[in-house]
């Protein structure tokens, strides 16, 4: 387990040691935000409420959802994909070390430095600049757990995608529906209140949802009752044991590839 | 006890055959038109605790892909292979932890992080205490003097300080057994020896038991007292140092580069050598394309010195240079029955 934490820590380490490109997400989310505002401002011109979203709940959902979106983006994959394609994998395989776990720590270390550099700030801004009214509720207590639940499923899914270059030349292609797909389905782009009914149905026997929507209501709609969240918690923890265990599972075919046809 | 025991180990890979062009690479997406190579075809040896063997042979000989099997990267088609009486392949977590592995070509060391850091990792999930660690360090420091590079970036080292940060790694958590994939491809002669004096030293303080692949026969001179010639997928030759030395260490090659070099040079040369040498002088003269003119010299029959001394004094020499004997001469020559 010590070993484990030291990837954190050595990942943690790495990604501090690129100051300049933390700026440019900052920068970047700002913009977003800006945009954001005046756009969501526009869609409410006068209205109360639109799908039982205020404004301000909107807002917030809207630039938490980035954030959040900036923290989960890891490049997980794309690191698996060069190791696994320049062989570099080799040197992780004589290691008594486990792929998957190893991967994972990693990713949490590279993430707590993007807490410490991007989430932060957003919401001191979001706090400050936007002021953003935040209801009371049961909700925050929720969210941490919440979030790492997120984070595990966002990462078995990135895992899966990396593992996918044992079978092709680039991950490309895949990375990028993948992303795209989460980042619609999942209500990263558009709170899930705004599909039609039938799609939202749908969507929520997906395991997208549990990547972005649940946290995200957490926050925006933190005024429910306990047993609601802990129902949430519930499904997400699911997600998170089947994608973990479905991952895991590809991992034992895709290794085969290397293992019987060489590296 | 035998630590690694081999017996008909055999590796075949099926390989698509692909294509030439853009309609050929279509037609490769549905191809099932395979091939099978035998990357190891039924060898056999065992290795004992504290031995040094060279593993030599050229390239694509089978020589990386047996070093993956015994480290349990790639599972056997056939054969028995156990390391410390276990199956690499099936128990991968705990055979890692009594091996250190070293590819030349790749580093085991974090990129962006300082090379200490690295080590503290390693430290970490090798499960080594803080003393030994410690010990380790100090050892590596005095044979090698690795301190000065603790704190640079490994992507900053050059390739001879990588490699020896990279083999201070491998031994690290004090593996049984350590895996040398080509450790002096690409380096200078003095970095060579600095890594030559710290394997043996490693091997000799501590028992480790060294199984190293290299091109470079100097490496497998200076360091191993055996040898395994492996060939397409074959052993041609497995056993004491000493004899192969006395093939390959005997022979060396005179390149030189003749001003005006005729037909007539050639044979003027080849009497010469015959009437100062006499008719059983062991030389071979042959020439290379790019206007070298190649001497072979066995010097147990006749010693170079003298060879190049009556080269330069009769014959009107622009350069010279001195090769030892090539990996493929080797092998041709083992083939040719040299160690019958």
């Amino acid at each position: 387990m010590r070993g484990y934490l030291a990837f954190m820590r050595g990942a943690m380490l790495v990604g501090v040691v690129y100051r300049l490109g933390f700026l440019f997400t900052i920068l970047g989310n700002i913009v977003y935000m800006i945009i954001a505002y005046f756009l969501w401002r526009s869609i409410y011109a006068g209205k109360e409420t639109l799908n039982g979203l205020t404004f301000d709940q909107a807002l917030l959902y809207i630039a938490l959802g980035s954030t959040i979106f900036i923290l989960l983006k890891t490049y997980t994959d794309w690191g698996m994909a060069e190791e696994i394609r320049s062989g570099t994998i080799s040197v992780y395989l004589t290691k008594p070390i486990d792929y998957q776990l190893y991967n994972l720590f990693g990713t949490i270390g590279f993430a707590s430095t993007t807490i410490l550099t991007v989430t932060l700030p957003t919401v001191i801004m979001l706090l400050f600049v936007f002021r953003i009214h935040f209801a009371l509720g049961w909700g925050y207590l929720f969210f941490p757990v919440s979030l790492i639940l997120a984070f595990i499923i966002n990462f078995n899914l990135d895992y899966a995608v990396g593992l996918s270059a044992f079978y092709t030349e680039s991950i490309w292609g895949i990375s990028t529906t993948k992303e795209i797909i989460v980042s619609v389905l999942s209500g990263a782009l558009l709170p899930l209140q705004f599909f039609p009914a039938a799609v939202q149905q749908v969507l929520m026997v997906l395991p997208f949802q549990a990547m972005f929507f649940t946290p995200l209501m957490m926050v925006t709609k933190p005024d429910q009752q306990a047993g609601v969240f802990l129902q949430m918690l519930v499904v997400q923890a699911l997600w998170a044991a089947v994608t973990y265990a479905a991952s895991r599972l590809f991992y034992n075919q895709a290794i085969k590839v290397l293992r019987v046809a060489g590296g | 006890m035998t630590l690694i025991h081999i017996k008909d180990l055999t590796k075949h890979f099926r390989i698509l055959n692909r294509h030439e062009g853009l309609k050929g690479a279509v037609r490769d997406l549905f191809s099932g038109d395979y091939r099978t190579v035998k990357a190891v075809d039924g060898i056999s040896f065992d290795i004992e605790p504290g031995e040094i063997v060279g593993y030599i042979g050229p390239n694509g000989a089978g020589k990386s892909t047996t070093i993956k099997m015994m480290t349990g990267i790639l599972k056997p088609s056939a054969g028995v292979l156990q390391v410390n009486g276990l199956v690499p392949y099936d128990n991968r977590m705990r055979q890692a932890m009594i091996m250190g592995v070293v590819f030349g070509q790749r580093t085991q060391l974090w990129w962006d992080l300082p090379v200490i850091e690295s080590f503290k990792i390693l430290k970490e999930i090798y499960k080594v205490d803080q003393k030994m660690f410690d010990e380790h360090l100090g050892m590596f420091n005095e044979l090698v003097g690795l301190k000065a590079l603790y704190t640079q970036q490994a992507r900053t080292l050059s390739l001879g300080q990588r490699m020896l940060c990279d083999i201070a790694a491998s031994f690290l958590h004090n593996p049984q057994v350590v895996f040398l994939d080509e450790p002096t491809i690409g380096l200078d002669v003095s970095v060579k020896a600095k890594i030559r004096g710290l394997i043996l030293e490693l091997n000799g303080t501590r028992n480790t038991t060294i199984i190293l692949t290299t091109h470079d026969l100097g490496d497998v001179e200076a360091l191993c007292r055996r040898i395994i010639i492996i060939d397409k997928g074959k052993i041609l030759y497995d056993g004491d140092i000493k004899k192969v030395n006395a093939l390959f260490g005997a022979y060396r090659t005179l390149k030189l580069q003749i001003k005006d070099y005729a037909e007539a040079t050639r044979t003027a040369l080849q009497n010469g050598l015959a009437g100062k040498f006499g008719a059983e002088h062991g030389i071979t003269i042959a020439q290379t394309e790019d206007c070298w003119t190649d001497v072979t010299i066995d010097q147990a029959r006749t010693p170079l010195a003298d060879v190049l001394a009556f080269v330069m004094t009769n014959f009107p020499v622009e350069d010279v240079r001195i090769v030892e004997i090539s990996m493929e001469n080797v092998v041709r020559k083992v083939y040719d029955g040299a160690l019958q």
